[in-house]
């Protein structure tokens, strides 16, 4: 299987307009762009093996564990110290009434981030280990829904701005659950970037 | 679901996303109370607040991704709406969708700092931050915006004649 063309269809669907374009052999680092949209249909980026993104997922899922559990940073005014996690977050905008904005983190901080994660761990562990692991397939599309969702990068940097403004109002202490988030987010980001699309429906095609 | 019921969730969702931008950024997102002084903030106000003290790098982060990147993501998503089913500047628009996607989320850097600022509520009268109704809104924006780009199938910039 040196050369997945030999097997492929002549005609690709463009992923992003649809557009029918002829498919060929590419050579290296070379890649095949829509004639319409000008849309990358297929590339050679020189990735031939999923296990960079299988270790990264497996880094960040483990991050992710640690992010959530370890106070990002305490803030002290007069005395009255308090500790703050992810998750105290969501809590108290939830007991303040402002439920659905709650959900919104919880979901963009905390869900989305975990189950990308989780997701690229389980398709790329499937093709690393060449298993025919069911859903296979569908978990694959569930990574792409999911990756503009994947927002601990965003909350690195309000984690930031937090930090300043509390500046301003007491004493502010980075905790080690700061460093965890900002491990994160370059794992994750690291996960979707190792995760080669092309790569991963052409393993899949060999274990069906 | 069909193209034109695609087309006109997406419609709905980017004039949604223009109503509530006015509240979203009129209203305020949060109440800090220093020392006593009660003071409610809104968007601009936090940016403004981060720009006197010195932070300007910080300042400009947030002012781009909480109010320019809202209103030019409503802006040419209204653009790309308008021009549905025009041959004209096909390509431009799909690369102007594929822009506004993964900026888009940026957006969320507000939404954040209210939930990690909220979270040092209970430290009595001396110090405290209260999330308010601008919030409600802004995060109203975004979502609406990230649903019309959701629901605006790239393909259908290339479909042409009417819907």
């Amino acid at each position: 299987m040196n050369n997945p063309s030999d097997m492929a269809p002549a005609w690709l669907s463009c992923p992003e307009c649809e557009a029918p374009v002829r498919d060929r052999p590419l050579p290296k680092k070379a890649e095949l762009r829509c004639t319409r949209c000008g849309m990358r249909v297929k590339a050679d980026r020189g990735i031939h093996s999923l296990q960079p993104a299988w270790a990264f997922a497996t880094a960040g899922l483990f991050m992710a564990l640690l992010a959530n559990v370890e106070p990002i940073m305490t803030f002290d005014v007069a005395g009255d110290t308090q500790s703050n996690h992810i998750v105290s977050g969501v809590i108290e905008l939830a007991k303040q009434g402002y439920g659905p904005v709650a959900a919104l983190v919880c979901f963009a901080g905390v869900v989305a981030p975990v189950l990308h994660l989780a997701a690229i761990w389980y398709v790329s562990s499937a093709c690393c280990l060449r298993r025919r692991w069911p859903g296979v397939r569908r978990v694959s599309a569930v990574v792409e829904m999911l990756e503009p969702w994947n927002l601990v990068p965003v909350y690195a940097i309000a984690t930031v701005v937090a930090v300043v403004k509390l500046d301003m109002m007491g004493t502010v202490d980075w905790k080690a659950g700061a460093l965890w988030i900002l491990v994160l987010s370059l794992c994750s980001l690291c996960a979707a970037q190792a995760f080669d699309r092309e790569l991963v429906e052409e393993r899949l095609e060999v274990l069906k | 679901m069909t193209d034109s019921a695609r087309l006109q969730w997406a419609q709905a969702m980017v004039v949604t996303g223009i109503v509530l931008y006015i509240p979203a950024n009129v209203l305020p997102v949060m109440t800090m109370t220093v020392v006593g002084t009660v003071e409610p903030l809104t968007v601009l106000g936090g940016v403004e607040e981060l720009y006197h003290d010195g932070r300007w790098p910080l300042a400009a982060v947030v002012f781009l991704a909480s109010i320019v990147v809202p209103f030019l993501k409503l802006v040419s998503l209204s653009w790309i709406l308008f021009m549905h089913g025009k041959p004209q500047w096909q390509r431009q628009r799909g690369s102007l969708r594929r822009i506004v996607h993964s900026i888009g989320s940026w957006s969320m850097v507000d939404v954040f700092l209210l939930a990690i600022l909220a979270a040092v509520g209970q430290l009595g009268a001396l110090a405290g931050v209260k999330a308010e109704p601008g919030g409600f809104f802004f995060a109203g924006v975004l979502v609406c915006s990230l649903l019309a780009a959701e629901f605006y199938n790239p393909r259908m910039i290339w479909q042409t004649g009417p819907a």
